[in-house]
């Protein structure tokens, strides 16, 4: 995979710090902020009677020579809340699509004309139609020219039965592609160009997500309605060729990211494991738990670049964990910081010294409490709290995506010409 | 399978003798072993037919100039062919950028040969640069290439508005880099991307560095033309 590569290649020069960050989840196919990242855009939740009440997509500045650093500078509001959930860049980087897991809503924002101000102007409301019923649109994926989609649900009886959409940048649907009947179930989508492999992983259908917490958890019947696979895919020929077993509903796929280490891992919901999904000799791809995070909910993953670490962030009990993955056969738990009471999502800077954090989760499910983005960096071998951004005044913090004013117009003027480097070729 | 080491000298070779392209001016053994790196497919790409191409989006056609210095619409060229079009331009410094779609295309010129296959497609290389990359220097970049003229074709826009308007028809960013002082550097910044357009216009799949890989490139081409002989 390029994005490897170009780490290794970071590795060997040495130019760590001074020109390499972004999310190390992010598509291959997408160029990376290699610098210090300028800005983090949260997908936010609107809350009623909270200010307009509309779902948002909140600038935060995270730059640390910027008198703005760990406030928000720009809120783009949308009409109506939609449950606001994942959004991803496309392969550009000239904008960022957003969806709604409620309404099925894709907002997609320009964030190419003035990266600290993201313009919705795009707004893809025939999804369910477009897809012959799927619901929820979850992970946005930059393909070349296109989005990837997975989706969580269907319009028919709001089960876990789900699929992939693909639509070009302009926002024209392309294709749907369903689960396989054995593995129905939908969550993440993630692709290894270089071993032309794709995987899938399940979570659950709206009937479930969109239902409060407290009333699934008793309901017996409705707690078996989750996703307990792992689908391999051909990547180039959107085929699925193995299901693997993985049980309690397992959430993001992270790639390990180095030349050569044909694995990726994941975590299980309700079940509590991190599991490495790896390549065996023969080609197949086989599971291994390798840790057991706990009966805590374990919600979002991400990987260090250098592949020698995996976090985990636990709703449950508000907790980030640090799992040593050298081996990646062993994970070995190094590391604990108490977010707050709940914590969902956690995203590494691509060079693997700041880690950023939210916690909203669904909001159905989300507990009583604050509203924050936090951030964190490695400093002599701990990580050292940064900023915490308060997002009670605006409603609740979810996905996080990193941008760099090298991005913008006319970038070269702000920034050093060599952080613009692309994993996938951005060529100067 | 992708020749992989084979690409990877003969990209280092290429750059070397590329007009306008600095090669081999930082950490060369480095810089190879990365080079490498990129062109590191390790599978078997699925065969051609097995799998389906959807449409992504529809391309209009353009009013190009040749380099030979000839007005010719992409329409005429692509008349009943599979095309293969490239964004490039020649003083690209970024090996990993242009130079690898030009070399890409080389090999993909070849093996088109080899399958019998050069009277269904034709390969196009366009300009970034219309302003530098006139038709004189589009001619020495081919030659370097060892572009055959009746298969591979590098042209150039007759303006900067023509360029827009196709860049943007094909979704294809540029953006042009300045230095510190705000002075245009003569790069521009771009991700590679190089398109399949069906007969009808069509882009039926869009290839970045990571992704093109002749072979697979070849499938695509013969599943799209399979797609014609079903009809």
């Amino acid at each position: 995979m390029i994005q490897r590569i170009l780490l290794a290649a970071f590795l060997v020069f040495g130019l760590f710090g001074s020109a390499a960050a972004d999310e190390t989840c992010q598509s291959p196919f997408l160029p990376k902020v290699t610098g210090q990242e300028d800005y983090i855009y949260v997908w936010t939740l609107g809350v009623k009677g909270l200010g307009d009440g509309n779902d948002s997509m909140v600038t935060v500045d995270a730059n640390p020579k910027s008198p703005f650093y760990g406030k928000m500078i720009n809120r783009a509001p949308v009409p109506g809340r939609h449950e606001a959930h994942h959004a991803g860049f496309t392969d550009d980087r000239r904008y960022l699509w957003a969806g709604g897991l409620d309404t099925s809503q894709i907002f997609v924002f320009d964030v190419g004309s003035d990266p600290a101000k993201p313009k919705l102007v795009k707004t893809i409301s025939t999804f369910v139609k477009d897809t012959g019923g799927m619901v929820g649109p979850h992970t946005f994926y930059a393909l070349p020219g296109r989005m990837l989609i997975s989706a969580l649900s269907n319009a028919q009886d709001g089960s876990g039965r789900t699929g992939l959409a693909e639509y070009s940048n302009d926002g024209k649907f392309i294709r749907a592609i369903w689960m396989p009947k054995e593995a129905p179930y939908g969550y993440d989508v993630r692709v290894n160009v270089n071993l032309n492999r794709m995987l899938t992983s399940s979570f659950s259908g709206k009937k479930n997500y969109m239902r409060p917490f407290g009333e699934l958890v008793k309901d017996g019947e409705a707690m078996k309605n989750f996703g307990g696979s792992v689908v391999v895919w051909d990547f180039h020929a959107r085929k699925p060729l193995q299901v693997l077993s993985v049980p309690g509903a397992p959430l993001e796929l992270r790639w390990a990211l180095l030349p050569n280490h044909n694995y990726a891992f994941t975590a299980t919901a309700l079940t509590g494991q991190l599991v490495l999904i790896y390549q065996q000799e023969d080609g197949t791809w086989a599971t291994k738990n390798i840790a057991e995070i706990g009966a805590n909910l374990p919600v979002d993953i991400s990987i260090a670049p250098d592949d020698s670490k995996i976090y985990v962030n636990s709703f449950g009990d508000g907790t980030l964990r640090v799992y040593d993955v050298t081996n990646p056969f062993e994970g070995k738990l190094i590391e604990q910081v108490k977010l707050g009471e709940m914590a969902n999502m956690v995203s590494s800077s691509w060079d693997g010294k700041r880690l950023y954090a939210t916690n909203s989760l669904l909001s159905q499910w989300d507990k009583p409490g604050d509203y924050w983005l936090k951030a964190y960096a490695w400093e002599d071998g701990k990580l050292v709290a940064k900023f915490t951004t308060d997002f009670n005044p605006v409603g609740r913090a979810h996905i996080m995506n990193l941008n760099s004013k090298a991005f913008g117009p006319r970038a070269a003027r702000s920034a050093p010409s060599d952080r613009r480097t692309s994993t996938n070729v951005a060529s100067r | 399978m992708w020749r992989r080491a084979d690409l990877a000298v003969a990209l280092l070779v290429g750059l070397a003798v590329a007009p306008g392209i600095a090669g081999g001016h930082e950490a060369p053994s480095l810089e190879d072993e990365f080079v490498k790196g990129v062109f590191s497919p390790n599978f078997v790409p699925p065969a051609a037919g097995s799998y389906e191409l959807p449409a992504v989006k529809r391309v209009a056609g353009f009013l190009l100039r040749d380099s030979t210095g000839r007005s010719v619409s992409t329409e005429r060229i692509t008349a009943g062919k599979v095309a293969v079009v490239s964004f490039i331009y020649t003083a690209c410094s970024e090996r990993l950028g242009c130079p690898l779609a030009s070399r890409a295309l080389q090999d993909l010129q070849g093996r088109l040969k080899e399958e019998g296959l050069s009277h269904d497609v034709a390969l196009l290389s366009i300009s970034f640069d219309p302003g530098r990359d006139r038709p004189a220097q589009l001619a020495k970049y081919a030659r370097v290439y060892g572009a055959d003229p009746a298969l591979w074709r590098f042209m150039t826009a007759p303006s900067t508005r023509v360029l827009g308007d196709m860049l943007e028809s094909y979704g294809q960013d540029r953006a042009p880099v300045y230095d510190g002082r705000g002075r245009f550097t003569g790069r521009y910044s771009h991700v590679l991307k190089v398109f399949l357009v069906d007969r009808a216009g069509d882009i039926r799949n869009i290839y970045s560095a990571g992704f093109l890989v002749p072979e697979l490139v070849v499938n695509d081409i013969k599943t799209v033309l399979s797609d014609y002989a079903r009809r």
